[in-house]
């Protein structure tokens, strides 16, 4: 398919050193959409918005604005695949955007590495760019083998939908974007009670992570569902290796596989399980593959 | 309010880019929807913005403080009627704390990494492996040289 929309990738330092699965599922999948990645040389850490932003908020700001220069020079958007950097760098380009005095000081720091913020490119989330740009019906023309019997619950997490002013992508109380996203893969989304909980992982004191996601996974667990399906690389190691770690603590056992939102595209379009890599999960993914194989047969 | 109080809460208002906290008015409904209150016993984005108003935040600033247990989901952002935005008056009293060196370990670590690393992780024999199993492309070398300029400047 010949591409229709050029935007350069944000995998991140989560995904591309930790969860490189998840890498592989976007660059898979999105291939079919008519969607050309264009990788840039020059990306450094978003930087993460919790710990590097709460140290100190100017140089953060100054080394977003360097991530998004380095696009502005090729001329294209970025699309992100991870909640974090897309919080960062949206949250950035806002804050430039909006506040001449504040774009005006960073330039003057930009101006030792030869850059300049100037405002020209947009920052999406994969997600969003695939509702709002590459459009529902292309997702499902790109199926091949519809997920027709695997019911998924589906996880928002935070910084895929807020600050809405900023990500507006959905209203933050009552988002569909992920249950859409579900829908043209062919599956069945289920919203879980807590479907909008924080994951907890930005807690300082050790109790607090383990008790969100306990209440997450409680959750979960009330619905007949083959799997959890989320967008957020942080939200996904809180609950994969954290079911394992709430069985330790709480003596609770889950069995509920966690899957990003494009291992499930990948497998609705007909690639191999293994080439996204969800053998490599903690939680095991068989049953989703069984349910999976038994509509592809 | 102490003299003393006004010159943080002055400093404070710098950081944040504006003063709009001093419009709370103590409603609660940024604890009502505040995931780390709802399950700590001492979290509550009310009290440290009141603390900050009072010009007593001093309190606050120190590594084993409560400000350290905001779970950064921006619920309190979306709630509060007067747009005074809990979390960012949050993290602003985080900066401060991180001036005076009363920081949690796990921020050092982290600003450690990135600084020396670019990235706020580091690649591992696993991870090399995973991805040419996965065919995908090689990372691009960190731009250090850009990193360490501008933090030259800041």
């Amino acid at each position: 398919m010949s591409a229709e929309l050029r935007v350069t990738p944000f995998f991140g330092c989560m995904i591309s050193m930790k969860l490189p699965q998840f890498e592989a599922a976007v660059r898979r999948t999105v291939d079919k959409l008519g969607v050309e990645l264009v990788d840039l040389e020059g990306f450094a850490c978003c930087p993460d918005p919790l710990y590097y932003k709460t140290r100190d908020k100017m140089t953060w700001l100054i080394l977003a604005a360097r991530n998004l220069c380095v696009a502005e020079d090729a001329g294209l958007d970025i699309v992100t695949c991870c909640s974090g950097c897309t919080a960062t760098l949206s949250e950035a380009r806002a804050m430039l955007t909006e506040d001449e005095a504040l774009c005006a000081e960073v330039n003057g720091k930009l101006k030792a590495i030869g850059r300049e913020f100037k405002g020209t490119i947009q920052v999406k989330h994969i997600a969003t760019l695939i509702r709002e740009e590459i459009g529902l019906e292309k997702v499902r023309d790109s199926v091949t083998h519809p997920l027709t019997d695997l019911k998924v619950a589906i996880h928002y997490g935070c910084h895929l939908l807020k600050p809405s002013h900023i990500m507006q992508v959905d209203d933050p109380d009552h988002p569909t974007i992920l249950e859409e996203l579900i829908r043209a893969v062919g599956a069945t989304p289920l919203n879980h009670e807590e479907k909008l909980l924080c994951c907890g992982k930005a807690c300082n004191d050790p109790d607090l992570p383990p008790k969100m996601l306990l209440e997450v996974m409680r959750s979960v667990n009330k619905l007949d569902v083959h799997c959890m399906a989320l967008i957020c690389p942080t939200c996904f190691d809180s609950f994969d290796f954290g079911q394992i770690k709430l069985k330790r603590m709480f003596d609770e056992e889950f069995h509920i596989p966690v899957v990003y939102y494009f291992q499930l595209l990948a497998l609705a379009q007909g690639i191999a399980p293994a080439e996204v890599g969800l053998h490599w999960h903690k939680i095991k993914t068989d049953n989703i593959l069984e349910v999976v194989g038994a509509e592809n047969a | 309010m102490t003299e003393k109080g006004l010159e943080s809460a002055e400093k404070i208002r710098k950081l944040v880019g504006g003063s709009s906290y001093s419009y709370c008015y103590q409603c609660g409904a940024c604890v009502g929807d505040c995931p780390a209150a709802r399950h700590s016993a001492e979290f509550s984005p009310r009290k440290i913005i009141m603390m900050t108003m009072l010009g007593l935040e001093d309190e606050l600033l120190t590594p084993d403080s409560i400000i350290w247990d905001c779970t950064n989901c921006y619920n309190c952002y979306e709630r509060c009627p007067q747009d005074i935005h809990p979390i960012e008056v949050i993290i602003a009293l985080k900066n401060l704390a991180t001036r005076r060196g009363a920081v949690p370990d796990s921020y050092q670590r982290m600003t450690k990494v990135i600084h020396e690393q670019a990235a706020s992780t580091s690649m591992t024999p696993t991870m090399e492996r995973r991805r040419k199993e996965l065919d995908l492309p090689d990372l691009y070398p960190p731009p250090l040289h850009e990193i360490r300029r501008l933090l030259e400047e800041v």
